[in-house]
């Protein structure tokens, strides 16, 4: 038996259910605001201040809040951080933010890895074996001559295959909309990546300028792993939780405990090993310091890694194991 | 009832389709099915009869492996379910509880849907199966526009999508109208008569399993308390018969006799209730025309389901 028909199966029901229509709806409708607010509020602004002069001021303010030291250590850590990246720019005459449609393309990507492509993943995840048990039709799927780990084997690609369209899709909306504000052309500008922080100094040895292609499909494929593990543990609750809706509720606490714990708890060292707090991938990639130091790009990936993986391997074996008494 | 041809089709040997042993299942500390064993025989509409709770829909749950029974066995064609589940239930299509489809699909897509988890020949079988479950007309339409008796359709129709041997069918009359269960009954009677599929039927309806089985196990709180052909097992004598007499006093002193427990006992003021079994109805009718008592009818009320229970568990109290 072919594993192919199954996962055309899942995607049908995704794509009829319309879950998949409201995401690209939600996704144009985001994107299209945001556009549309950044190009209002920039016209204000812009003829006002010369770039060089506006990133100047940006580091001096920096500068004596850092002097001032009235803040805990990870905050000074990342405004040093932060003073040495602009200084590095200023240094050499580039435009920290001057912005194009493709890099207005990258800059959704690092933005929405922090919720929004993560709570795309758990509009699809929390449903994707629940919504069977709540309809009663998970009776019909595994009384087929097919084994259990198969069916769920199929809905684990589709969801995959989903998240995977999701970015993509949205990165091409990004670039549409971002080109018709700020024009298409600019993927081979330079850009310099390759700012790590380390041991909580502004470290640029790694630095090297790269066209600016390269550094979005590196986003993107961060944004995207981000997103996929995301997507396994919300595979996880839905097979044990049973319920979209307590599922994703579930999954929402998660994340937003990932985006708030990190400032109001930023001595609690432990919290490096729990899923939510490693998901901005791109944000290291791009250079901002990570949620609390001593954590890499590396770390996260591993740590999201062993997350998903395990998240999948116990929903096959409680999924294959469990009486079906809906 | 007269079961025309049934009768000798049972005299005939056929394979046994589907066997359970000693089927057990507890959840907690209630035992649900305790020690349960039937065999379901090609061609033949087999019953299991209970009331809601008996623990019907759990055997079913353990007969397509939803459930995994605590102990027993279950073999399909010969096939250990618990061995060998794909190639045992490539043999199986079942309705369990409710014919739960897609609702946002239309009929067809759902057919489509569980044909492409079946041998690839499968989709090719859906036009004339929808025929056969009168649902060609209707294929393209979402199931949420469905009438439950319809969506029962589709759901057999999913069921007869693999080619199966076996099909269980749980409480297929449910929720439907008289006409869409005399459908339903004679659409079951055809598979099994036609194309010699064994059908495994659950109800709580005893006259539904009366009118559609050939055999019957009846379940009650996990156990099974009898099994047999439907004749056998659901026609032996049930409630009293009532006469309708006049005058009651002498039919009383007359049909006294006739009595095989209790005796004949004064319901009304023209009629008297004793218990006596079919063949014994016309002596005594003659008896009492003998004594010169007029006779204006005999009935014996259909016995509940109830009423089978308290006779197979001899007074045990449902």
């Amino acid at each position: 038996m072919r594993v192919l028909p199954l996962v055309e199966n899942e995607m049908l029901k995704l794509w009829k259910r319309r879950r998949f229509r409201l995401v690209l709806l939600i996704l144009v409708g985001l994107i299209g605001t945001i556009v549309f607010a950044q190009v209002q509020g920039r016209e204000k602004f812009r003829s006002k201040k010369d770039w060089r002069i506006d990133t100047q001021e940006r580091v001096a303010r920096m500068r004596n809040w850092v002097r001032q030291g009235r803040m805990p250590d990870t905050q000074k850590n990342w405004m040093q951080f932060e003073i040495s990246r602009l200084q590095y720019h200023l240094d050499r005459n580039i435009d920290p933010e001057a912005v194009s449609g493709p890099l207005f393309t990258r800059g959704f990507a690092n933005a929405a890895s922090y919720l929004l492509l993560h709570l795309l993943a758990i509009v699809f995840a929390a449903d994707v074996v629940s919504s069977e048990f709540s309809q009663g039709t998970i009776k019909l799927l595994l009384t087929r001559p097919i084994s259990r780990s198969r069916v769920l084997g199929s809905k684990l690609v589709a969801l995959l295959l989903a998240i995977g369209l999701t970015v993509l899709i949205g990165g091409c909306v990004a670039y549409l909309f971002g080109g018709l504000a700020y024009g298409f052309r600019g993927w081979g500008v330079p850009i310099l990546t390759g700012f790590r922080q380390t041991a909580g100094t502004f470290d640029a040895s790694g630095v090297r300028a790269v066209p600016l292609w390269e550094d979005v499909i590196a986003v993107f494929g961060l944004a995207w792993f981000a997103a996929a593990a995301v997507g396994a543990i919300g595979f996880l609750a839905s097979v044990l939780l049973r319920s979209t809706a307590a599922s994703m509720g579930t999954m929402f606490a998660a994340l937003i405990l990932g985006t708030i714990l990190p400032r109001l708890a930023p001595t609690w060292a432990f919290q490096k090993y729990l899923f939510p707090t490693n998901l901005p991938l791109p944000d290291y990639y791009s250079g901002s310091p990570p949620p609390i130091s001593g954590m890499t790009l590396e770390f996260s990936v591993i740590t999201l890694a062993v997350w998903a993986l395990a998240a999948v391997a116990l929903a096959f074996v409680v999924f294959t194991r469990r009486d079906v008494l809906a | 009832m007269p079961l025309p041809h049934r009768c000798e089709k049972v005299l005939r040997v056929r394979e046994v389709v589907l066997s359970a042993k000693n089927l057990t299942k507890r959840f907690g500390k209630r035992v649900a099915v305790a020690d349960v064993s039937f065999e379901v025989l090609a061609g033949e509409v087999f019953g299991f009869l209970g009331p809601n709770g008996a623990g019907k829909t759990t055997t079913i749950r353990m007969l397509v492996g939803l459930a995994r029974p605590d102990a027993g066995s279950i073999h399909i064609r010969g096939l250990d379910l618990a061995r060998d589940f794909q190639g045992a239930m490539s043999h199986v299509g079942c309705i369990v509880e409710s014919p739960d489809l897609y609702k946002y699909l239309t009929g067809r897509e759902n057919l489509l849907h569980f044909a492409r988890m079946l041998p690839e020949e499968a989709a090719a079988r859906i036009p004339e199966i929808a025929k056969r479950v009168s649902l060609e007309e209707r294929l393209d339409d979402r199931v949420s526009t469905y009438s439950l008796g319809m969506r029962q359709r589709l759901g057999i129709a999913q069921a007869l999508l693999g080619n199966p041997d076996l099909l269980i069918l749980d409480e297929p009359a449910n929720g439907l109208d008289p006409a869409g269960i005399r459908e339903i009954r004679r659409l079951v009677r055809s598979l099994a008569e036609e194309r010699g599929i064994g059908v495994f039927v659950s109800s709580h309806l005893l006259a539904e399993v009366e009118l559609m089985c050939d055999r019957v196990a009846i379940i009650h709180r996990g156990r099974t308390l009898a099994s047999g052909p439907v004749r056998e097992l659901l026609d032996r004598p049930r409630g009293p018969h009532r006469f309708t007499v006049r005058p009651a006093g002498v039919a009383i002193s007359v049909l006294g006799p006739f009595a095989e427990s209790g005796t004949a006992e004064a319901e009304g003021e023209e009629d008297v209730a004793v218990n006596l079994s079919k063949e014994r109805v016309p002596e005594a009718v003659r008896a009492l025309g003998a004594a010169g008592v007029e006779v204006f009818g005999i009935e014996r009320p259909a016995s509940s389901l109830e009423e089978v229970f308290l006779e197979v568990t001899g007074g045990e109290t449902v």
